[in-house]
């Protein structure tokens, strides 16, 4: 195959996977996601000389430099208009003041905000792109045991917080978010199209 | 006691079977972009200033102006980035347009009215490409806010295939420098007419909307926009959006336009505001929706419905955005 036909592949494969990395850092408003989604595969095809045997971490991290473009440029300025009330409602995250607030998952978020941008990401791409330490090493751009290290400094501080936040969110685990209850416990999240 | 990753699993915001974003076929922007990946030009590396490509390759870039207030903060910090010639650069922006108080506001019935008697003869037609002069607010983390003005025109050939210019210029100080962006993306002053990009694409048909030509029927035209903008519903905030839309892409002919302010009308939320001069000099009736900090204000020609122009205004200042209110954030000015 050549180059254009494995990327061509890739991008088929990995579309939706690529764009619910990107729906879940822009809190999954669609207009956004696609001009960032389409970004990404553009980048991705000016490297596509590079792009690996297992695509999808490599993937991942062209998309978090192109969020770091999207957010530092006009992102900002969308999501400053959807701040002020375009579509609250659409937004998949609603950051609560404690534990026993809903939806669940809200003070979960609000833990991880707590966190320094490079712990927020290896958490994320851990536990919602699922990736292991080493396709982790792929999208961060470092070796895995530094991978694995970083994967365990922030494990440590995102517990922290969760503590600091009381006691009830220790013990409060199963109560899954609504959309997310089922998907927890099932699908890899290794989008194939 | 929970595992930390665990709880964060539980608390994906986007699961994998997410309906908008569920495995499976790509839909047709997806496929449109990868065919375009494969066959045709790609497109200007991203702006840290804009996101990539511009209006032409992304429909929420606009382009708009600045309150003068902001724009001093803008110019102070701009002087110490910019090194050109000693003539001051046209970087004053304006503020908001002004409604004469003195003007009985049109409603839009009557309008439609006026654009449905208008359209009659089918002149001036619809044509494939827009003429758009557009005053942006672009915005960093790490600097304040500054007014990109450009001029873009997009022109399709019968063969399929087509152009697009866009050139740095602000219309209201012809012939002096404007603040434009250099090579990587980066503002800069540059001299008025500066070409930011000139490219010519192969040919392209797609069939849907907004590519395929927009009905001239009102329920048609809200079917085609709905399509356009992925919804199966719109309120007149995602009217106007995909109003925005269309007219980056087709310079609508009378029958388009009335079809566009009957559609308008209908849907309501559009209060009239009274008669205007937009930026380009003509006169105009606008018609306001407010939502919580923003005002958007549709201009649109008092006889034939035609829309000249879209502004959006900061109703609230954002300071840590570097925005007053009263800032435009994004203004756009349509001609043939």
């Amino acid at each position: 195959m050549s180059n254009d036909e494995i990327f061509a592949a890739a991008y088929r494969e990995h579309y939706w996977a690529v764009s619910r990395y990107v729906a879940r850092r822009l809190d999954g408003r669609t207009g956004e996601v696609e001009e960032v989604v389409a970004e990404v595969f553009t980048v991705a095809w000016r490297r596509r000389a590079e792009l690996p045997h297992t695509p999808l971490p490599w993937l991942y991290g062209v998309a978090r430099n192109c969020l770091a473009n999207a957010v530092r440029g006009q992102g900002r300025r969308r999501r400053l208009l959807a701040r002020l009330g375009n579509d609250d409602a659409a937004h998949g995250r609603h950051i609560t003041s404690g534990p026993e607030a809903e939806p669940p998952g809200g003070w979960v978020h609000e833990a991880l905000a707590r966190l320094s941008a490079r712990d927020q990401e290896v958490l994320r791409l851990t536990a919602w792109e699922e990736l292991g330490v080493d396709e982790l090493a792929v999208a961060l751009g470092c070796g895995s045991r530094a991978a694995a290290m970083r994967l365990h400094r922030a494990r440590a501080r995102l517990r922290t917080e969760i503590d600091r936040m009381g006691p009830a969110s220790a013990t409060a685990p199963h109560r899954p978010h609504p959309a997310t209850a089922v998907d927890a416990t099932t699908a890899k999240e290794h989008g194939h199209g | 006691m929970a595992d930390e990753l665990d709880l964060l699993r539980r608390a994906n915001p986007v699961p994998a079977d997410a309906p908008q974003h569920a495995d499976g076929p790509l839909d047709h922007r997806g496929e449109r972009h990868l065919h375009r990946l494969l066959h045709e030009p790609p497109p200007a590396p991203a702006s840290r200033w804009r996101p990539t490509g511009g209006r032409s390759a992304h429909r929420g870039v606009r382009l708009a102006w600045g309150l003068a207030a902001t724009l001093v903060v803008a110019v102070t910090a701009l002087t110490l980035l910019l090194a050109g010639p000693s003539a001051p650069p046209a970087v004053a922006a304006p503020r908001p347009l002004v409604v004469r108080a003195d003007a009985t506001p049109v409603p839009l019935d009557l309008l439609a009215e006026r654009a449905e008697a208008a359209a009659t003869d089918g002149e001036p037609g619809l044509r494939k490409g827009t003429h758009v002069q557009s005053w942006s607010l672009g915005m960093s983390d790490d600097a304040p806010p500054i007014t990109l003005p450009e001029e873009r025109v997009v022109r399709w050939t019968a063969d399929g295939r087509h152009t697009e210019l866009v050139v740095a210029t602000d219309p209201r100080h012809p012939g002096r420098p404007v603040i434009g962006e250099d090579e990587d993306g980066n503002p800069r002053q540059v001299e008025d007419g500066r070409v930011v990009s000139d490219t010519t694409y192969p040919p392209s048909w797609s069939d849907a909307p907004p590519h395929s030509p927009p009905p001239h029927d009102p329920d048609r035209l809200r079917a085609y926009l709905e399509e356009a903008q992925h919804t199966d519903t719109m309120d007149i905030a995602q009217l106007l959006d995909a109003a925005d839309l269309l007219l980056d892409n087709w310079t609508l002919g009378a029958r388009e336009s009335a079809a566009l302010v009957r559609l308008l009308a209908d849907t309501g939320g559009l209060r009239p505001a009274g008669e205007v001069t937009d930026r380009l000099g003509r006169h105009g009736q606008a018609y306001v929706h407010e939502v919580t900090g923003v005002r958007r204000m549709l201009i649109m020609n008092p006889d034939t419905g035609a829309v000249l122009g879209l502004e959006t205004t900061f109703t609230e200042a954002q300071p840590e955005y570097g925005v007053a209110a009263g800032d435009v954030m994004e203004y756009s000015a349509w001609t043939r």
